[in-house]
């Protein structure tokens, strides 16, 4: 059988995200889908509830009063807070795992998501671009590719390392030339089999902008240059170390200057306690 | 025992039982010293150039910067007798994503920052791997005063 062929049969045997996941980002697209709708989905999944309480009354939020409903949580923290836990919360066990292949223990690649999604909204209150809760998740969710590539890249690492160390490539083009697919492609196809809106989708197989007929799109742009700053940091990276394209043009588009995001990496530096006990709730 | 120093965070120790480590450096920087009569050695993991973008925050936190955190890895090593003219320094990090160039260069204005600080003080690199596209985790043996260094790809070698 051919890698594609298998990797294919893979993903139809992976395990689905939780439902309501899909719910949610299926409603943050549609433009008649009101908070209270969004509201009414997370209320009717207790469990998701039950976790979504847990998170409010954390460390991290510090409220002076016990968090005890979906509605005290949306009016105390808001929608779009609310929206970015649950999908924290429910995206944590797809994502969590250890990764051998991009030599990635266990919880770094989801503090790389969780970070890197955190980031990702400072992008957008600062350039006022984007649709928040779109690129929230999919930054969140961009790299669920590696998470079936992960035993392919174990088993040909070698190859694909002697191709970034010797011959310039960036990781993602050594995947691609040695599996024949790179982990956005597979992400992408892992979230078509999960039936996320077309947009997500798109954003997931192009986060490294590779394709440059993407580079004009404001969202992935965000969620591009979130990935990119992460790097900067050591956030989550493992083997592949930083060898991705970087493209100065793309966030020179967003009039992002090197001093945003010098104050992007301050800021989140001295929330990095508080962003350790959200990971470690969810 | 292992002293881990987190992102932004310095650690100077005397104790010979002390391993001091810092992981995933991407484009910060990590400064090792170490003098090998008074058996002092610390490690600074620093984010960012110039305290000049907040100065509060570099109050919050000087350990996040060069200019402010430098000074205070030397000092750390003071307290212990340590002296500058003994000491050995190595420098990790300043990685860059491929293509990275000008002002988005982080890991190199990182690295500017320092030998800028360190020209002024008339101090001098023993050892650096700065730069590329090459993610580090170093480790410092307070007894021997050896460093270790973990990079993307390969296995961790000694110094």
């Amino acid at each position: 059988m051919s890698t594609i062929k298998e990797l294919i049969k893979e993903i139809k045997n992976l395990k689905p995200i939780p439902a309501i996941v899909n719910q949610i980002t299926m409603a943050i697209d549609d433009p008649n889908c009101s908070a209270k709708d969004i509201a009414n989905i997370i209320r009717f999944d207790p469990s998701v509830t039950a976790n979504l309480l847990k998170i409010c009354n954390s460390a991290y939020f510090g409220l002076p009063n016990p968090v005890e409903s979906v509605q005290d949580a949306v009016s105390i923290l808001g929608m779009n807070q609310i929206i970015e836990l649950v999908l924290i919360k429910s995206g944590a066990k797809a994502l969590s795992k250890k990764q051998k292949g991009y030599g990635l223990h266990e919880g770094i690649m989801w503090k790389h998501a969780v970070s890197s999604a955190l980031i990702s909204k400072e992008i957008c209150k600062k350039t006022k671009l984007g649709n928040e809760n779109l690129i929230f998740t999919a930054t969140l969710l961009k790299d669920i590719g590696k998470t079936v590539l992960d035993r392919y890249v174990s088993n040909s690492f070698e190859k694909i390392i002697t191709l970034v160390q010797k011959k310039g490539y960036s990781f993602r083009e050594a995947e691609k030339k040695v599996i024949g697919i790179d982990h956005g492609e597979l992400g992408a196809m892992i979230a078509t089999q999960w039936k996320f809106s077309s947009k997500m989708i798109n954003i997931i197989r192009h986060h490294h902008l590779s394709d440059k007929s993407q580079q004009k799109n404001t969202d992935i742009a965000i969620v591009y240059l979130s990935d990119c700053i992460c790097m900067m940091m050591g956030i989550g990276i493992g083997e592949d170390g930083l060898a991705y394209r970087f493209h100065g043009d793309v966030i020179k588009n967003l009039n992002i200057t090197h001093t945003d995001i010098a104050v992007i990496i301050a800021d989140f530096t001295l929330e990095m306690q508080k962003v350790e006990n959200l990971i470690s709730v969810t | 025992m292992k002293q881990i120093v987190g992102v932004a965070d310095m650690k100077v120790s005397n104790n010979p039982a002390d391993s001091i480590m810092t992981y995933s450096l991407g484009s910060c920087i990590g400064l090792v010293i170490y003098d090998s009569i008074a058996k002092v050695g610390g490690i600074l993991h620093y984010m960012l150039p110039e305290s000049g973008i907040d100065k509060i925050k570099a109050q919050k936190n000087p350990y996040m910067f060069a200019d402010t955190g430098i000074p205070r890895l030397f000092k750390g090593a003071y307290k212990f007798d340590a002296k500058k003219s003994r000491m050995k320094i190595c420098v990790f990090g300043g990685a860059q994503i491929l293509d990275q160039s000008g002002f988005f260069n982080i890991g190199n204005r990182n690295y500017m920052a320092l030998k800028k600080v360190f020209f002024k003080n008339k101090v001098i690199i023993d050892t650096e791997q700065v730069g590329g596209a090459a993610n580090r985790t170093i480790r410092l043996e307070i007894k021997s005063g050896d460093v270790f260094v973990k990079t993307s790809g390969s296995k961790e070698v000694k110094i």
